[in-house]
C-alpha cells in the first residue's frame, strides 16, 4: 500500500488531471509538459503556468525530439526555481536528470516529477514520414505496452516504468491508472491538496511480460550488434558514414559542457600540419578525429550515459550511435557496479575508494590471464 | 618495417611530483633506459584527460605510459586515484571496441625510485616491441 491516487479512464487523461491538480497546489509553479505543436505535427516541451495548455498537452508523446533532462537543466542550472514545477517526464528523461543533478546540473528540488509506464517513442524521422497513422498506432498499444517500430533503445529498455519520479503513474497491465506518490515531499504534496488514499500497488506480475520481451531484445542487442563492432575494421565500417557533425552530442542530455573539448582549440589542427599528418599516416581522412570525438566521448560520457536513444535520433545519417554507446557504457559502468539515474551514490568520477582496480595497474593481459 | 627494426614510439605522461622528478633522478643518476619515451610532464595524473591517450594512439604512438606518485603520496592527496578510474575506463573502452588496452599501462613511480623509472619504461617498451607496431597509427580512416 502507497500514498495515491486513482483515476479512471485514459492515461493521458489522467496524468492531464492529476498535473492541474497538483497546479492548484500553493507550493508549486507551472508544469513542465510535452505539447504536440499544430503545425509542424512534432512535439515539444512547454512550460507553462495555465491549466488551458496542459488540457491541450500530450504527455505521453510518441517522439522525444528534445530530452526533457535538458529542459530542466536550461530551467536550473544557475539557480533554482522561486517554486518547484511539475515536471512530466519520460521515465529515461527522469533518469538522466538524476543524473545532472549529480553533477549541479539540474536542481531536483525544483521540479515535482511525474513520470509513466513508457512504451518507447518512435525515432522522430519515421514518425514525422506518417505522423498521423503512427498516432494512431501508438495509442492503440499504448495500454499494453506494445507499439512496434519504436527506437532501438526503447524495444530493450528495462527501466520503463516511472518508479524513480516524485509520482509514477502505472496503467499498464491494470484497468485503472493509479498515480502513487513515490517521494516523502510528493506524499506531503497529496497531503496537502486533501487528495492522500492508501492505493494498493500494481502486482508485479502484471508487467512481468513485457519486462521478459525487454530483457529478451536487450540481450540480442547486445550479442548482435557487439558483434558489429568486435574489430577496429568493423567498428570504422559502422562509423563510416558519421560525417563528424556532433550532432550526438548536441543532443545528449549527459553532455552539458559549455564548451566542449572537441570543439575547443586544444583539439585542432593548424591546416598546415594537415599534409605532416597526412603524410604520416599516408593519407588522412575528412573531417578528421571521427574515431577520436566518438571514443573521447566515450571517456567522458558513458559513464552516466542512460541510454535514452537520443543521440541516434538526432544522427543525420543513421550511424547507429546510441547502440553503439549502450552497449559500452554496460561494459564501463560495470567496473564500478554503477547504474546511471538509479544509483544514489555520486558519480564514478567523482569519487574513489584507496584499493580498488589493482588489475588495472599492471599490464592488461596479465590480469586477464 | 620488420619486427627486428621496429622501434616503438611511446608517450608517457608523467606527473611532476613523483614520476617526472623520478626521471629526472634517472638522468642525474646516469641510469640507462630506452629512448623510446617521449616524456610529457603534467601537474597531476589526473590531469591525463582520456582523449589524450586516444590521441597518441591514433596519431602514431605504439604505446602510452601514465605514471603517478604512489596510492596515499598524491602531492594532491587524492589525484592518482582519480586517474586510476579514468585509465580503467579507457583500458575498458578500448577493450570493448578490440582496440588493444595492452597499450596503454599505468604505473606509480616514487620520486626517489628512479631505478625503478628506468625499470617500468625497460619492461613497457618491450611489451610494446613484442606487440608490434600499432596498426591504429597507420589507419587512414579514423
Amino acid at each position: 500500500m502507497a500514498l495515491g491516487v486513482i483515476y479512471t479512464g485514459e492515461p493521458e487523461a489522467a496524468i492531464k488531471d492529476f498535473v492541474k491538480l497538483l497546479m492548484k497546489h500553493k507550493d508549486i509553479q507551472g508544469a513542465v509538459i510535452p505539447v504536440k505543436m499544430e503545425r509542424e505535427g512534432s512535439y515539444a516541451f512547454v512550460f507553462t503556468k495555465s491549466p488551458e495548455v496542459v488540457d491541450k498537452s500530450s504527455p505521453i508523446a510518441p517522439v522525444m525530439p528534445v530530452q526533457g533532462a535538458r529542459v530542466l537543466s536550461k530551467l536550473t542550472k544557475r539557480k533554482p526555481l522561486t517554486k518547484p514545477a511539475v515536471a512530466v517526464l519520460k521515465p529515461c528523461e527522469v533518469r538522466a536528470a538524476r543524473e545532472l543533478s549529480k553533477i549541479n546540473q539540474v536542481c531536483m528540488e525544483s521540479f515535482i516529477t511525474v513520470s509513466f509506464d513508457c512504451p518507447g517513442v518512435y525515432p522522430t524521422k519515421s514518425f514525422l514520414k506518417n505522423a498521423d497513422a503512427l498516432e494512431e498506432e501508438f495509442k492503440k498499444g499504448l495500454k499494453g505496452l506494445s507499439v512496434s517500430g519504436v527506437r532501438p533503445l526503447c524495444e530493450s529498455c528495462t527501466y520503463f516504468t516511472g518508479e524513480f519520479a516524485d509520482f509514477e503513474v502505472q496503467f499498464a497491465g491494470i484497468n485503472e491508472v493509479r498515480i502513487i506518490a513515490r517521494s516523502q515531499r510528493a506524499e506531503a504534496i497529496l497531503k496537502g491538496l486533501g487528495k492522500a488514499e492508501e492505493v494498493e500497488e500494481r502486482d508485479k506480475k502484471a508487467i512481468e511480460a513485457v519486462l521478459e520481451a525487454r530483457k529478451k531484445a536487450k540481450e540480442a542487442l547486445k550479442t548482435e550488434f557487439a558483434e558489429k563492432v568486435s574489430t577496429p575494421e568493423k567498428l570504422l565500417s559502422v562509423l563510416s558514414s558519421c560525417i563528424n557533425c556532433h550532432n550526438c552530442r548536441s543532443v545528449c542530455p549527459i553532455c552539458f559542457c559549455r564548451e566542449c573539448f572537441f570543439d575547443s582549440d586544444s583539439l585542432k589542427t593548424p591546416p598546415h600540419l594537415y599534409l605532416e599528418r597526412a603524410s604520416r599516416k599516408g593519407g588522412l581522412r575528412f573531417m578528421p578525429d571521427t574515431l577520436l570525438f566518438h571514443l573521447g566521448r566515450m571517456n567522458h560520457m558513458s559513464l552516466s550515459c542512460v541510454s535514452c536513444g537520443t543521440c541516434e535520433d538526432a544522427c543525420p545519417n543513421m550511424v547507429p550511435v546510441s547502440r553503439l554507446f549502450a552497449l559500452v557504457s554496460e561494459r564501463t559502468r560495470a567496473i564500478f557496479d554503477y547504474v546511471p539515474g538509479i544509483d544514489d551514490r555520486p558519480s564514478p568520477f567523482l569519487e574513489y575508494r584507496e584499493e580498488e582496480l589493482e588489475e588495472y595497474e599492471m599490464p592488461y593481459y596479465e590480469a586477464r590471464s | 618495417m620488420s619486427e627486428k627494426g621496429f622501434e616503438p614510439k611511446i608517450v608517457g605522461f608523467l606527473c611532476y611530483w613523483c614520476s617526472y622528478t623520478a626521471a629526472d633522478l634517472a638522468g642525474i643518476s646516469r641510469l640507462k633506459y630506452p629512448p623510446n619515451i617521449r616524456i610529457i610532464r603534467v601537474m597531476c595524473s589526473s590531469r591525463v584527460d582520456p582523449v589524450f591517450i586516444i590521441k597518441a594512439l591514433l596519431d602514431g604512438a605504439d604505446g602510452v605510459l601514465v605514471a603517478g606518485c604512489k596510492p596515499g603520496d598524491c602531492h594532491y592527496q587524492k589525484g592518482n586515484y582519480y586517474a586510476r578510474r579514468k585509465v580503467a575506463l579507457t583500458k575498458k573502452i578500448l577493450e570493448s571496441l578490440g582496440l588493444e588496452p595492452e597499450r596503454v599501462m599505468l604505473s606509480w613511480v616514487p620520486a626517489s625510485e628512479a631505478p625503478k623509472f628506468a625499470e617500468v619504461v625497460k619492461e613497457f617498451t618491450e611489451r610494446i616491441r613484442k606487440l608490434g607496431p600499432n596498426p591504429m597509427k597507420e589507419r587512414v580512416f579514423v
